[in-house]
C-alpha cells in the first residue's frame, strides 16, 4: 500500500521531483522573469579556478543545530549517492555529505539564488578532449572520507562505474545519463550485474590523480553531470555493497550521518575530517542538522509562524497557500520564493488526438482554479507555461502556439472541439488518497465539461506515474489524458525535452512518436556547443507549434519559510532547494 | 468503537426520575390499570429532560438529514463545483463579498463559502449531515442484525457452534478496526474504480467495514443473555412442546432481549457516526460524495483565518453524537428495571 505517498501532491499529477538545475548555460542568453515570475531567472556561469576555502558568508557565526521541516516530503529511501535522483535527496546531501567531481556555488553578487558551477572533488571542471568523448578529470590531493583516509582517483572511479548499474539502481540518474553518453552504453550492465567484464569507460591513474571518463557519443555536459552525487566516489569493495551501503554511507562533505530513519528523520553531525581548504563552495558552520521527513503541513507553518524558540533555527521547505498571506506579513524577508526549473503537464495521448482537440483540451483547462483547488497560489507558486523549457533555461523560446498564452476559454475550446475529429471524450486519473487532488480533479471536470467534453475521472490509489509509466496497464491504455512534472537536471534541453518527447522515453506519458524529432534530438548533441541552447528552444518551439504533443499548464516556483535565527535565508536555484551551504544559527 | 456497552455508569437522566416506586401506596385506583414494561420505560424516558432534549436534538438532524435536497433548494445553494478562481483570493480564503471570514453573511450562502474549492458551505453540511447519519444507520442496522443472529445461535445451541462462534467473535476484537480499514479501502477502491456505481459500491464498503468491526460486543452480550435465558421454565417448556428452534428462538427469547438489543443500538448509532467522520478525515472513508469528516480535514488549515469554516462540521458531529450518546443512556436507564425506585 503506498499510503506514505506525499499527500501534498498536485492533482492529475502526483509530483515527480526529479533533480532540478536551473539557469543558463555559459553565460548565454537569458530570459527575463515570465509574467508573475517576482523573481528573476537563473544563470548558471562556471568557474574552473575556484578554489577551497570557500569565502565566508557576512557574520557567518559557528554552532546551533539547524532543524529542517519537510511537509508533505517523504525523502529519499536510502542514502547511496549513486541512487540519488530526487530534489530532496540531491539537495541535502550534494550540499552536506557527499562531494563529486564538481558543484554549484550561489553567486554572492546575487540576490535570486543564481548558482556558479565550481570544481568540487576535481581541481577544475574537467578537460575534454575535441570532440567531448573523453573528459579527463584531475582529483585534488587533500579531501578526505569521514575517516581521515584521502579520497583517491580509484574511489572516484568506483564511484562512476557504479552508476552504470541500472539493475542495482533502477531509480538513479545513471540510467538516463551515464547508460545513455559512457562508452558501453546499453551493453555494459554495471560492476555488479555484470561482474566478468573490465569495463573500459572510467580509468584512473592513482599516481596522477586523474580520473578519464570515455564516452560512447559526444557528451558536452559531463561537467553538469559532474555535480551530481553520483558522480563521486565510493569505498572499495565490500564497503560500498547495495543496497546495505545506502543505509551506511561513508560521507566525505562537511558533515556525516548521525542517524537516518527513512521517511522520518535524518541527523547530521560535523564531520571533523572534512578539509574546508578542499572545497570551494561548502561550509560548516551548523553544529548539527535535523531534517524531518513528511512533516504536517499545517503544523509545520503554525511553528514557523510562531517564531517560538523551537521555530527560530528552523526552516520549512514548503509554505502552505493557506499561510500566504500571513507569511508575507510575519516572516518578509524571511519568506524566499524560488523558482524551482519545473514546468507541469498534461499529455494528452498522441495516437488518438488530433492537433485541435489538443488546443481545445489547453483552451478548456481551467489554470487558475485548478491551482486554488490544490492549495497553489496562482501567480506566485504556479505561473502560466508556454513552452517545454522553465523560464531561465538557456535558449528557451517565447514562442505561442496559437498566438496568445492559453487561458480557460470554453468557447474557444467549442470551437476548435467542432473542427476535430477526435470524439470530445476525455479520459483520466487522478490521485484519490489526497484531498486535494480530488477537490483540483472536480475542478478540472468543470472546467472541461463547460467547454463541452465529456469527462471519465478515474481515482487510482497510488501515484499516477505508476499507471501512467506503465504502457500495458489497462487501466492506462483508455486513457486519453495523462499528465506529467518535469523539472530539469542541469540547465539545457537535453534535460527536459528528450526525456519528455523522445520515441519511448519512460516519461513520454503520451507515446508522443515523430522520427523527424526523434532526428533532431539526437543531432542537437553533436552540433557546435554555442549551437544548441538556441537548437533545442527551437526544437520546443517547432515540436509545439506543428504537433502541439504536450500542454504545458504551469510553471513552479516554491516558498521557503526561514526561521529567526537562521543566517542567510536563500535559495539554492540550481536544484530548487534551500541553500543548505551556506546556512547559519546567529549566535 | 467496535462494541456497544451496555454496562455503563448509570448515572444519567436518573436525576429526574420521578419516584414511580412510591406511587402504588399512594395511587391505588391508577395503578390498577396494567402498563407494559415499554410503555412504563416510554414513561420514564418522557419524563427524563435530558432525553427529551436529545430525542428534539436527534430528531432534528433526522430531518435534516431527510429534507436536506428541499432545504437546499428553500436556501436556493447546491454541492455543484464551481470554478473558484473568481469567489476566492490569491491565498484560498474567499474574497469579503461572499462572506465570511472577511465579509458579512450573505443570503446566496447562508453558511459562506469554502476555501480554496469555494463550494457552498451549507449545502456540503446539510449533504454531510445526510451522509453521516445514513452511513451510521445503516452500520447499525447490519452490525445490530450480524450481532444478534450470531449470539443468538452460540448462546442457544452451545456446544460446537458456540465455540465456533465464540472464537470468530474474539478474533474480530483482536483485529486493529483502524489498521483494518485502512488496508481494505484503498483495495476496494482499487478493485472498482472503473465499475460505474464507483458512489455506491464506496458506501457500500464503509458500511461493511463500519458493521463488520461493530458487531462483536452486541454478540456477546446477546449470548450471556440467552445462556440465563434458555434454562429458564419458559423455554424448556416451549422445547418439551416441541416447538422448533426457530420460534423459540424468535418468538420466546427474542422478546426478553428487547431491552439489551435496543440499548446496544442506540450507542452503537454514535460510535458509528464519528467512526465514520475519523475515517473520512484520515482519506479512507467516502470521497464521491460530501462528509463532515472531509470537510474537517480540509479545514484544518484554514482554522486560524477561517474558523468558521471548521466549526461548522465540528458542531454538527458533536451535537448529534453527544445527543446520541445521551438518549442511548436514558434509554438504557428507562429500559433497566434495577433503576426502578
Amino acid at each position: 500500500m503506498r499510503r506514505t505517498k506525499p499527500l501534498a501532491v498536485v492533482a492529475g499529477a502526483a509530483l515527480l521531483t526529479l533533480a532540478a538545475c536551473g539557469g543558463s548555460g555559459d553565460g548565454g542568453e537569458t530570459n527575463a522573469g515570465e509574467r508573475e515570475f517576482d523573481n528573476a531567472s537563473e544563470t548558471i556561469d562556471k568557474d574552473p579556478e575556484a578554489q577551497g576555502p570557500a569565502e565566508d558568508i557576512e557574520g557567518a557565526t559557528a554552532g546551533g543545530t539547524i532543524t529542517v521541516f519537510l511537509p508533505g516530503d517523504p525523502g529519499p529511501d536510502d542514502l547511496d549517492p549513486t541512487n540519488g535522483w530526487s530534489v530532496t535527496g540531491n539537495s541535502i546531501q550534494q550540499a552536506l555529505t557527499s562531494r563529486s567531481l564538481t558543484q554549484y556555488k550561489r553567486d554572492p553578487e546575487s540576490t535570486t539564488g543564481e548558482m556558479i558551477l565550481v570544481p568540487d572533488l576535481a581541481v577544475d571542471l574537467g578537460q575534454p578532449n575535441e570532440d567531448f568523448t573523453e573528459w579527463t578529470f584531475e582529483i585534488r590531493d587533500d579531501a578526505t572520507w569521514e575517516d581521515g583516509s584521502p579520497i583517491t582517483a580509484e574511489e572516484v572511479a568506483w564511484g562512476i562505474n557504479r552508476s552504470m548499474d541500472s539493475e542495482q539502481f533502477p531509480s538513479g540518474p545513471g540510467t538516463e545519463y551515464s547508460q545513455q553518453y559512457f562508452l558501453g552504453a546499453g551493453e555494459y550492465e554495471g560492476p555488479y550485474t555484470d561482474k566478468n567484464t573490465d569495463w573500459e569507460g572510467v580509468e584512473f591513474d592513482n599516481d596522477a590523480s586523474t580520473v578519464t571518463i570515455k564516452m560512447a557519443k559526444t557528451f558536452p555536459d559531463m561537467d553538469y553531470w559532474g555535480a551530481f552525487m553520483a558522480m563521486g566516489p565510493a569505498p572499495l569493495g565490500k564497503e560500498s555493497q547495495p543496497p546495505a551501503y545506502g543505509q551506511n554511507i561513508k560521507s566525505n562533505g562537511p558533515y556525516k550521518v548521525d542517524s537516518f530513519r527513512p521517511g522520518d528523520e535524518l541527523v547530521l553531525v560535523k564531520n571533523d575530517q572534512w578539509n574546508p581548504e578542499s572545497d570551494p563552495a561548502r561550509h560548516q558552520y551548523a553544529d548539527k542538522w535535523v531534517f524531518k521527513f513528511n512533516a504536517d503541513g499545517d503544523q509545520t507553518d503554525q511553528i514557523m509562524l510562531s517564531d517560538n524558540t523551537e521555530s527560530q533555527t528552523a526552516l520549512s521547505t514548503q509554505l502552505g497557500s493557506s499561510s500566504y498571506t500571513d507569511g508575507s506579513e510575519v516572516l518578509g524577508d524571511r519568506l524566499v520564493q524560488q523558482s524551482s526549473q519545473c514546468t507541469s503537464f498534461l499529455y494528452p495521448d498522441y495516437e488518438s488526438t488530433d492537433l485541435n482537440w489538443r488546443k481545445a483540451v489547453a483552451y478548456a483547462y481551467p489554470y487558475e482554479d485548478a491551482w486554488q483547488a490544490g492549495g497553489e497560489v496562482p501567480g506566485v507558486t504556479r505561473v502560466p507555461a508556454n513552452s517545454i523549457m522553465p523560464p531561465g533555461m538557456s535558449g528557451k523560446s517565447d514562442y505561442f502556439v496559437d498566438g496568445e498564452q492559453f487561458t480557460f476559454d470554453p468557447e474557444k475550446a467549442k470551437e476548435l472541439l467542432a473542427e476535430s475529429d477526435t470524439p470530445a471524450e476525455i479520459s483520466m486519473i487522478f490521485y484519490e488518497a489526497d484531498p486535494l487532488a480530488v477537490a483540483t480533479q472536480k475542478v478540472i471536470t468543470e472546467g472541461f465539461e463547460q467547454a463541452g467534453f465529456t469527462v471519465k475521472a478515474t481515482g487510482v490509489q497510488e501515484s499516477p506515474y505508476s499507471t501512467w509509466t506503465n504502457p500495458d496497464d489497462k487501466l492506462n491504455k483508455s486513457l486519453n489524458l495523462r499528465g506529467v512534472n518535469w523539472c530539469s537536471d542541469w540547465p539545457s534541453g537535453l534535460t527536459m525535452v528528450p526525456p519528455l518527447t523522445r520515441t519511448g522515453a519512460t516519461y513520454n506519458t503520451g507515446f508522443f512518436s515523430e522520427s523527424a524529432m526523434d532526428d533532431r534530438m539526437d543531432e542537437i548533441p553533436n552540433m557546435e556547443l554555442e549551437e544548441q541552447a538556441e537548437a533545442w528552444g527551437q526544437l520546443d518551439e517547432d515540436m509545439s507549434t506543428e504537433f502541439f504533443p504536450i500542454i504545458p499548464t504551469a510553471f513552479r516556483n516554491d516558498l521557503y519559510a526561514f526561521g529567526s535565527k537562521i543566517g542567510n535565508p536563500t535559495g539554492d536555484g540550481s536544484i530548487g532547494a534551500p541553500n543548505y551551504k551556506d546556512l547559519f544559527v546567529m549566535q | 468503537m467496535s462494541s456497544a456497552q451496555t454496562a455503563g455508569p448509570e448515572t444519567l437522566g436518573r436525576m429526574s426520575d420521578e419516584p414511580q416506586g412510591k406511587d402504588p401506596s399512594t395511587k391505588k385506583a391508577k395503578s390498577i390499570t396494567g402498563k407494559s414494561p415499554m410503555r412504563i420505560a416510554m414513561g420514564r424516558l418522557m419524563r427524563d429532560k435530558i432525553a427529551v432534549v436529545c430525542l428534539a436534538t436527534v430528531v432534528f438532524f433526522v430531518l435534516i438529514a431527510i429534507f436536506s435536497g428541499v432545504l437546499q433548494r428553500l436556501f436556493g445553494v447546491d454541492t455543484d463545483t464551481v470554478l473558484p478562481s473568481q469567489f476566492l483570493d490569491l491565498d484560498g480564503i474567499p474574497r469579503p463579498e461572499y462572506g465570511p471570514p472577511y465579509g458579512a453573511f450573505t443570503m446566496e450562502h447562508p453558511f459562506g463559502i469554502a476555501p480554496r474549492t469555494a463550494t457552498d458551505n451549507l449545502a456540503y453540511w446539510l449533504e454531510g449531515a445526510r451522509n453521516s447519519l445514513q452511513i451510521a444507520t445503516l452500520a447499525t442496522v447490519v452490525a445490530t442484525i450480524v450481532g444478534i443472529t450470531l449470539g443468538l445461535l452460540a448462546g442457544f445451541l452451545g456446544g460446537v457452534v458456540d465455540k465456533v462462534i465464540s472464537f470468530i467473535t474474539d478474533f474480530f476484537l483482536t483485529l486493529p478496526f483502524l489498521l483494518a480499514a485502512l488496508t481494505i479501502a484503498p483495495i476496494v477502491s482499487e478493485r472498482f474504480r472503473d465499475n460505474p456505481n464507483y458512489v455506491t459500491i464506496q458506501v457500500t464498503q464503509l458500511v461493511l467495514v463500519l458493521a463488520f468491526f461493530g458487531w462483536m460486543g452486541l454478540a456477546r452480550l446477546i449470548r450471556g443473555e440467552v445462556l440465563s435465558l434458555r434454562e429458564r421454565e419458559f423455554i424448556q417448556a416451549a422445547r418439551v412442546l416441541g416447538m422448533p428452534t426457530h420460534r423459540v428462538l424468535l418468538r420466546e427469547l427474542m422478546p426478553n432481549l428487547a431491552a439489551p438489543i435496543v440499548v446496544s443500538t442506540s450507542l452503537m448509532l454514535p460510535a458509528f457516526v464519528s467512526a465514520e467522520a475519523g475515517l473520512a478525515f484520515l482519506g479512507i472513508g467516502i470521497t464521491s460524495r460530501p462528509s463532515w469528516g472531509q470537510t474537517l480535514t480540509q479545514a484544518t488549515s484554514f482554522f486560524n483565518d477561517y474558523s468558521l469554516y471548521l466549526w461548522q462540521p465540528l458542531l454538527g458531529i458533536v451535537a448529534l453524537v453527544l445527543a446520541l450518546n445521551l438518549l442511548g443512556d436514558a434509554v438504557r436507564d428507562a429500559l433497566d428495571p434495577k433503576t426502578r425506585r
